[in-house]
């Protein structure tokens, strides 16, 4: 009975000192993924920028530019490109949405950006595009790969559909969370008008024809949970010009836009709190139960091995027979 | 030899479980039917 129970204890042992490594290393990769038909909205704010005026054409200061930015995960397309990539892809129909202060729209970007969902890498398929340019990223854009580094990454940048580093530049503690914070700059360069503008009757194609062209720098800045790899907090110093041409009636440069953007206090908060809960879900498979099963396989293990040396020990010897003491005669 | 069967039953089984587990992954969902946002919302 004793054998039998020390060899189930043994199987049970190595079972679960191998599931501790299959989990982390075989398991983990494979599921861990980004989900298909995830839908996201995030607002951000200029606080204090400068806008355009479109009917006199000179800068303006408003108290408020707000973006809207929407990702939406189009299924359909995912499995569609899943089928010749061989692989989990994630397909995010996005829009960036500029509302001024007046709440009429500034401009509005679309974009689809395909990737992997399990390393976040880029998937090149027909219909990969920002505002109806096809382009082929490289590099993350939005979220970075589960389990991020202390590394630089390439970062695509969706304005002047170009890849350039983002920097890591040390950890910090935002709101409770370890974060690692990344910096991108992306320096003065020429970017195509948006297909959407502002005024009626105008399209990217009349304004180019002037000879005005528009130009854009930015210094972007994430504050990414590390196990995730999902921005908890991001900011943009942004600026646009438009430069020459008969638009500008003899004027060298004029400010489109300048303001620092930040995430609106209420989905910061939100945020916080999703991430918070999906890198508990995470660290179940990449650290909590790896370890506690190989814990618990070695526990087994000396138990198993305890039985077994306590089966094999020999019987203890009879008692001596001692004999009673007779009785003295005198 | 008892043992060793023992323990190779072990393997084989957390194995199968690793295998069935990554097999079965996790359902696509479907497409949200919520649009893309042209108004600023209120919360999120």
């Amino acid at each position: 009975m004793r054998r039998k129970s020390g060899l189930i204890l043994l199987a049970l042992a190595v079972f679960f000192a191998a599931l501790s490594p299959l989990l982390r290393w075989y398991a983990f990769p494979r599921l861990a993924k980004v989900p298909a038909d995830q839908y996201t909205t995030m607002v951000l704010e200029a606080k204090d920028a400068t806008l355009l005026d479109y009917d006199s054409f000179q800068a303006v200061k408003v108290p408020k530019v707000t973006i809207v930015q929407t990702l939406k995960g189009n299924v359909e397309a995912s499995e569609k490109i899943e089928r010749t990539a061989g692989r989990d892809v994630v397909v995010w129909d996005g829009l960036s949405y500029v509302q001024g202060p007046d709440g009429k729209m500034v401009s509005k970007i679309p974009e689809r950006y395909i990737f992997d969902a399990h390393t976040q890498e880029p998937v090149h398929a027909t219909g990969e595009m920002v505002d109806g340019d096809p382009v082929k990223r490289e590099g993350i854009e939005f979220k970075w790969p589960f389990l991020t580094e202390k590394r630089d990454y390439e970062y695509f940048d969706a304005q002047a559909r170009v890849t350039a580093p983002i920097h890591y530049k040390g950890t910090q503690n935002f709101r409770g969370v370890p974060v690692y914070y990344f910096e991108q700059t992306i320096p003065w360069t020429k970017v195509p008008f948006p297909t959407y503008m502002p005024v009626k009757g105008v399209t990217a194609e009349t304004v180019a024809a002037t000879g005005t062209t528009r130009w854009y720098t930015t210094v972007r800045k994430f504050w990414v949970e590390p196990v995730t790899g999902a921005p908890v907090y991001g900011e943009e110093i942004h600026e646009e010009e438009l430069r020459g041409g008969r638009l500008l009636e003899g004027r060298e440069k004029v400010t489109a836009f300048s303001g620092h953007v930040k995430m609106r206090e209420d989905y910061i908060e939100s945020t916080v709190a999703l991430v918070k809960s999906q890198r508990v879900l995470v660290l179940w498979m990449t650290s909590y139960l790896p370890w506690g099963f190989l814990t618990l396989g070695v526990l087994l293990l000396a138990l198993a091995l305890c039985l077994e040396a306590r089966g094999r020990r020999p019987a203890d010897p009879a008692p001596a027979q001692t004999s009673a003491p007779e009785p003295v005669t005198a | 030899m008892r043992a060793l069967i023992a323990a190779a039953t072990g393997l084989a089984l957390a194995f199968a479980l690793v295998l069935t587990i990554t097999a079965l992954g996790s359902p696509a969902g479907t497409t949200s039917p919520k649009p893309l946002l042209t108004t600023v919302p209120s919360h999120p």
